[in-house]
């Protein structure tokens, strides 16, 4: 038996490698799906809740569309207002006990966090679409554009952008708070570490082990995102194309990367 | 006598916020080739009529006729691209280039293919003298070149009317003069043309009819010269001592 804590760390890390392995792709995978998939549920929640009714709409499409919004409200204030853990517990356990459905731990995990994040999502994306200046949207309707086209091709493209760090944020947060799906027993990081410190009783080498991973995970995602920021910032530069009309033409700005045209 | 039809019929117009009644009773016709400024002080309700025009904002009361048809039995798609809009603030795709910007509209809303919808751009960028910033973005341009190509953009949808709300109000005067000429440029290109301004050198030397408005009612409508050398109404020669 090592005596050291170095000593227990490797002897550890020896033994449990491949599990630890394993928990970090658990770990990733989940978040990684449930952001993606949160932000889906997000970005269809805003979408809906910002569809305009006109009040010359007939009553039935009125209503339906109060109703719907409040159910979308009801989700929303639910799942931000209770913790995750014990939505876990609820769905997981309820699923079980009162429709006989016994979901498979990692599907059920993916399941929890998608719909958990979707609600903060919703709140995220719908800020992004308030953020795009409202004359953007006048103008599109004013060349014309229905409500669907001017979100699709002028509101949506930029509230995603502007709402892109917080999605990254999400996502991290998403890294570390995937920890509390271990009470459905789903294999990611905490709960790996749970098991590899049992056997010998190292709390501490194993969970240090488990810290350092998730350390690693966040710093190098929050990273990675700052980098793809800086990169959406690019393009700020352009080229001048040559015209008879503007004093100014012969002048040439290389751009970084191609403009994108829609 | 053939009477001439009118693009554009406002009738007996009316605009309420609540119990703030904006627009009165409205009642013009545009015709082709007009060039009609409108001006009055400010909170008269120039810009809520333009607006209403354009369905920007729905009018509690009255009828718009385009071309002898009530204009909200038309196609909201089809009757904006005939009457077009052009913002004090630009409000230019900020997402897009300068050149997507113009060809946005053309095909979704007319379905014109890209190459068509390029060629078309491309036509009025260069006549505002934008066609070099094609690949610009909105953010990267002056106020007066954004305003110029908000110009394009509207153009590109071959409109019948323009209505233009205070182009020139929220630009540095160093570019004011600008967006004026190409305005001026296009009056004299034959374009029909409602304009809100408070430029009363436009107003009198450019346009072909003038009208003041005063607390959401028309208080004169008539030739230019007539407006600013003989005002009928003491609150048109009141507000023309103020401004000028
Ligand atoms: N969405 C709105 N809700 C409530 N009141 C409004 C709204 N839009 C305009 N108003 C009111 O209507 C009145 C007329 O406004 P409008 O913008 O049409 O004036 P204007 O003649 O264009 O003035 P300006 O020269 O300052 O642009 C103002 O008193 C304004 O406060
Ligand atoms: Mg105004």
């Amino acid at each position: 038996m090592p005596t050291t804590f170095w000593g227990w760390v490797s002897l550890l890390l020896e033994k449990y490698g491949p599990l630890f392995w394993n928990g970090t792709l658990y770990t990733m995978l989940i978040a990684i799906s449930g952001t993606v998939i949160g932000f889906i549920i997000g970005l269809l929640v805003a979408i809906v809740r910002t569809i305009p009714v006109s009040p010359k709409a007939s009553i039935v499409k009125r209503w339906g569309m109060k109703l719907i919004s409040f159910l979308l409200n009801v989700y929303i204030e639910v799942f931000r207002g209770t913790p995750m853990i014990v939505q876990a517990m609820v769905i997981y356990y309820g699923a079980m006990m009162y429709l006989g459905l016994r979901m498979q731990a990692l599907g059920a995990a993916i399941f929890i966090i998608s719909i958990n994040t979707g609600a903060y999502m919703a709140e995220i994306v719908r800020g992004g679409i308030i953020s795009v200046d409202k004359g953007q949207k006048e103008a599109a309707h004013a060349i014309g554009m229905t409500h669907w086209q001017s979100m699709l091709h002028v509101v949506l493209p930029q509230a995603v952008r502007n709402i892109m760090p917080s999605i990254g944020n999400e996502f991290v947060v998403n890294i570390k708070d995937s920890s509390v799906l271990n009470v459905i027993s789903v294999s990611e990081l905490f709960f790996i570490g749970k098991s590899a410190a049992g056997t010998y009783a190292r709390y501490f080498e194993a969970f240090f082990i488990i810290a350092a991973i998730y350390f690693v995970l966040t710093f190098t995602v929050t990273r990675l995102l700052r980098l793809l920021e800086k990169k959406m910032d690019g393009g700020r530069n352009y080229t001048i194309c040559g015209s008879q009309s503007d004093s100014e033409a012969t002048i040439t700005i290389h751009p970084e990367g191609d403009v994108p045209n829609d | 006598m053939i009477e001439k039809q009118s693009i554009l019929e406002i009738r007996h117009l009316k605009k309420d916020f609540g119990t703030h009644q904006v627009l009165k009773d409205i009642s013009f016709s545009v015709f082709g080739g007009d060039v009609i400024s409108i001006i009055g002080s400010s909170g008269s309700g120039k810009s809520t009529l333009l607006r209403c025009i354009n369905f920007l904002e729905e009018p509690t009361e009255g009828t718009i006729l385009y071309r002898g048809k009530d204009a909200e039995t038309l196609n909201r798609a089809e009757y904006h691209s005939k009457v077009g809009m052009v913002f004090q603030s630009f409000n230019l795709f900020a997402n897009m280039s300068v050149l997507a910007n113009c060809t946005a509209g053309q095909k979704l809303v007319l379905h014109r293919d890209g190459k068509e919808a390029e060629d078309k751009a491309l036509y009025f960028l260069s006549k505002v003298g934008m066609d070099a910033y094609r690949n610009a973005r909105p953010g990267q341009l002056s106020g007066g070149q954004k305003q110029r190509v908000a110009i394009a953009r509207a153009l590109a949808m071959d409109p019948e009317v323009l209505l233009f709300d205070e182009p020139t109000s929220a630009l540095d005067p160093e570019m004011v003069g600008e967006v004026l000429s190409v305005m001026r440029t296009l009056a004299e290109g034959g374009l029909t043309m409602l304009v809100v301004t408070h430029e009363m050198s436009f107003a009198r030397d450019v346009s072909s009819r003038v009208i003041f408005m005063d607390q959401g009612v028309i208080a004169e409508d008539g030739d230019p010269h007539e407006i600013f050398t003989a005002p009928k109404q003491p609150r048109t020669r009141e507000f023309l001592s103020r401004i000028l």
